[in-house]
């Protein structure tokens, strides 16, 4: 697999603590990098300036707007370049850098348009893995798709996958409604174990509780507005 | 006496709200369906006042047993109109606040280059 095939998009959100450790294990291995900073108040503004290489583009939310609207506006600026294979990758440091091989392999053989990085969920801290629980089953009611991980930040796409998938939501429930337009584009779906690593960063952000139910909330609108 | 108080408020309120809604209209706040809109709801304010049994005949004609009870039933109807509407107003106003930051954050990038 050559890198400079593969565009990696990094939402960020007030990730001061680790954000430059990821951006540097992702450049030592030569992937093309898009970071998309969603608002963020803390020093990452700052800490993103001194990353100036030809291979890592800086896309700055004026306003934080959520996990949706950064992935869209990276896959928006993923498709403008010349790349084949589109990578999201969260900035916490959750995920390990290896693991991103492992996601595009099914690409690169043809055997599916998208991946979705399963993570292990018996390494999960109970809060986290109850979060992640209902958001499975929620997706499962919703949308009728029954994967292991509908909340992974570590998804593999296409080019063309990429460009036939619409994000609307503009929160945390992008990860499911990426998972139903996955289905309703007829793509094919396939997940991969992958690692992750547990920090106090990593859970204290992402899917807990109060998330899954807000976006309950919004999903039961969104099927509403369909009707 | 305590009748007539409250339909002389009623009455107060109907024409203070006809002159500002004729008073915005005229500054170009409100479109001609909006003044309409208000207009019969303020009308409706003042002929209920002078007249509080026209409420019991329009229920019993809608088979609702009292006219109180139509007016309330009415209200709540027409507020959840408006908290409807609100939360799409705001939902749209979010929508397009995110497809600004997100175009701004696109634009930017592309002149650096």
């Amino acid at each position: 697999m050559n890198p400079r095939d593969v565009t990696i998009i990094v939402p960020v959100y007030n990730e001061e603590g680790t954000i430059i450790q990821v951006i540097n294990d992702l450049m030592d291995r030569g992937y093309d990098i898009i970071i998309v900073d969603d608002g963020s108040t803390d020093s990452t503004p700052y800490l993103l300036q001194r990353f100036k290489d030809d291979n890592i583009k800086i896309y700055r939310h004026v306003i934080n707007r959520g996990l949706g609207a950064a992935l869209r506006t990276g896959i928006e600026a993923a498709l403008s370049r010349k790349t084949s294979y589109i990578v999201t990758f969260d900035a916490d440091g959750q995920h390990d850098p290896d693991d991103i091989e492992k996601v595009c392999k099914p690409l690169i053989d043809d055997k599916a348009d998208a991946v979705i990085g399963k993570r292990n969920f018996s390494e999960m801290p109970l809060s986290r893995n109850i979060g992640n629980f209902i958001m499975n089953i929620i997706t499962l009611i919703f949308y009728g798709i029954k994967v292991s991980d509908s909340q992974s930040g570590l998804r593999a796409f296409t080019r063309t996958a990429a460009s036939k998938i619409k994000i609307n939501d503009r929160g945390y429930g992008v990860s499911s409604e990426i998972i139903s337009e996955i289905k309703r584009r007829g793509l094919r779906l396939k997940e991969v174990p992958i690692k992750t690593i547990y920090t106090p960063e990593t859970i204290s952000k992402g899917t807990n509780l109060s998330v899954g139910i807000r976006i309950l909330v919004k999903l039961i609108i969104n099927i509403l507005k369909r009707l | 006496m305590s009748r007539l108080l409250y339909q002389v408020i009623g009455i107060l309120i109907g024409l203070i709200g006809i002159t500002l809604s004729l008073k915005r209209f005229k500054e170009g706040k409100t479109s001609p369906t909006v003044l309409i809109i208000w207009l019969l709801a303020w009308l409706s304010l003042i002929i209920i006042s002078i007249n509080p049994y026209a409420t019991s005949y329009l229920a019993n004609i809608l088979g609702i047993g009292r006219g109180l009870d139509l007016i309330l039933i009415l209200a709540i109807i027409g507020a959840y109109y408006i908290l409807f509407r609100i939360y799409i107003m705001i939902e749209n106003l979010e929508m397009e606040l995110t497809k600004l930051v997100r175009e701004l954050a696109l634009r930017e990038s592309e002149e650096d280059e």
